[in-house]
């Protein structure tokens, strides 16, 4: 007969090195608690909506794993704050961690191994879900029409930081002539408040913009990308013509891999 | 009834401090039970409070204080029982966690109501003199008749012991497991595996802690576990102030968990988490 694996029944086996930016990165996007979790020879991505205005998906490719097996496609819903609660069970004390899933039903486990104690380990088995299919959103921004701004994450989110707390809606300008790139908020009373930023600035890393894009978005959506811009180092934003944004997060964790975090997020009505 | 203690390691005095002042982070009130040879602090005796864990701590009277001088109020009894606010007491004896300490005595006097005075000698190199800091923690007399109420709790007759080298990671758990589950089962092999497990509607969380040293308490080479509330056991791992690192964790199936903290050989703090219905 043939060989049997050494993954045994286990369909899907991750391990990875610190958990600290796992952990960050899912909890940048817990702002729903159903997630859907997708892993192939790809990598593993984790999405999580609301409604049909946001989409986040974390994407983990292979390379950021110290370990990654998967045999075939597996697909599965889980409780993201529960997912969230078992990566944060040892709080700050570094671990390294195993995931592993078996088939349909089946639970995923996590096991968190912390460095202080090589005596101590805990098992997290997470009840799974029969799993929705995500909104793809990645064919609508495929064209050659896009607008394309690359910028320093930690730049990024102390703009959006310093834009008014209480606004009810972000305007999204992109633009080959000036300003290039403008943020304004627009308040309950309809206070105007806005951010240009020069192609030139030294937060810009690349800026590719043919068309002059304007949109505007919710700022809670906007508002949820939040903790994920804090820890990003790179951003990437782009939008097409009609509006529909991606906020594309590159994060780093200790061990140099890089891990990504996507955020789509669909335009308002234009109501001018 | 006369009462008075003397102590003067700056050691033995900050644990002392730490002690009481775990107490209090667990309960309003404590009963302190000065006997011939030990000192006995008890929080939570009537165990009516649903979320702190009975509690107690048995000091060895030679070990800490030099000087220790009983006189009960009549020639048949052994004992002097006392209540009083355990913040107020630790507070008082707050200062002994400063350094320039050099000795603190506790002194049972009658100020218009009977008090335990808490007088830490400070020297400072700056003044020749020394200064006294005084805090007289009122108190109340248990009077014999009641003492029935008032007993050192009996320590249960578990099966396993395990000895935790270190409380940390075990007490960031509790504290998160408690978020998951109400009730949290611990289970302890022969082979020396303690395991804390933690299950609710969505998830099973199951913590291992490898390698340590078991005790059997019956002879039997049989494992142990129980079920108890984990916000008694989050409350009494939460209040911890001492020093130590290392813990006993016994075992009475199905009953009880004791977990034991040596301060010293014969300084001791237990607490009791009853097992509950799964």
């Amino acid at each position: 007969m043939d060989n049997p694996s050494p993954y045994g029944d286990y369909k899907f086996v991750g391990r990875v090195d610190h958990v600290k930016i796992f952990n960050q990165a899912i909890k940048s996007i817990c702002f729903n608690d159903y997630g859907m979790l997708h892993v192939s020879d790809d990598g593993l991505r984790i999405t999580v909506e609301q409604g049909k205005s946001i989409q986040a998906t974390l994407f983990m490719p292979p390379a950021a794993f110290k370990e990654f097996y998967v045999q075939d496609f597996q697909s599965f819903g889980l409780k993201m704050n529960v997912l969230s609660e078992c990566l944060n069970l040892f709080g700050s004390a570094d671990c390294s961690l195993r995931i592993m899933y078996c088939d349909q039903g089946s639970p995923l486990k996590i096991i968190l191994y912390p460095y202080d104690d090589e005596d101590v380990s805990t098992e997290c088995a997470i009840q799974t879900m029969d799993c929705e299919e995500p909104i793809d959103y990645d064919l609508e921004l495929k064209g050659p029409d896009l607008n394309v701004i690359f910028v320093r994450g930690s730049n990024l989110s102390k703009v959006f930081h310093e834009l008014e707390k209480s606004a009810e809606e972000f305007e999204f300008i992109t633009s080959p002539d000036r300003p290039h790139f403008k943020i304004t908020t627009v308040g309950i009373m309809q206070a105007v408040f806005s951010v240009e930023v020069a192609k030139t600035s030294p937060m810009m890393m690349m800026f590719n913009c043919k068309n002059t894009v304007k949109a505007r978005y919710k700022s809670h959506h906007i508002r949820l990308t939040n903790k994920a811009m804090q820890s990003a180092t790179k951003v990437a934003i782009k939008t097409n013509s009609i509006g529909l944004l991606e906020l594309h997060l590159v994060m780093q964790g200790d061990g140099q891999e890089e891990i990504f975090v996507q955020f789509y997020i669909i335009p308002l009505l234009n109501t001018e | 009834m006369k009462f008075r203690a003397l102590m003067q390691d700056p050691m033995y005095m900050r644990e002392f401090q730490a002690i009481v002042a775990t107490l209090a982070k667990l309960a309003k009130e404590c009963i302190m039970i000065l006997g011939e040879r030990q000192m006995h602090f008890i929080v939570n005796e009537d165990q009516s409070s649903t979320s702190s864990p009975l509690v107690w701590a048995s000091i060895a009277a030679e070990e800490y204080f030099p000087e220790y001088r009983l006189e009960t109020a009549r020639p048949d009894q052994d004992y002097i029982v006392l209540s009083m606010s355990s913040a107020n007491l630790s507070r008082a004896l707050s200062v002994l966690r400063g350094g320039g300490i050099s000795s603190c005595k506790l002194k049972l006097q009658r100020i218009q109501f009977p008090c335990i005075s808490v007088i830490a000698t400070v020297s400072s190199s700056a003044v020749t003199e020394d200064r006294e800091v005084v805090h007289d923690v009122p108190v109340s007399i248990i009077p014999a008749s009641d003492w029935s109420a008032y007993v050192v709790p009996r320590v249960p007759n578990s099966q396993l012991a395990l000895c935790l080298p270190s409380v940390r990671l075990l007490r960031s758990l509790i504290d998160k497991l408690k978020n998951i589950s109400p009730s949290l089962e611990f289970q302890a092999s022969y082979d020396g595996e303690l395991s804390v497990i933690a299950t609710s509607e969505m998830s099973t969380v199951t913590s291992r802690f490898q390698r340590l040293v078991p005790r059997s308490l019956t002879g039997s080479e049989e494992g142990a576990s129980c079920s108890v509330d984990s916000r008694k056991a989050s409350a009494f791992f939460g209040a911890l102030q001492l020093p130590n690192e290392e813990m006993t964790i016994a075992i009475e199936r199905e009953q009880s968990i004791h977990l034991q903290i040596y301060v010293r050989q014969d300084v001791v703090l237990h607490s009791i988490l009853p097992a509950v219905c799964m």
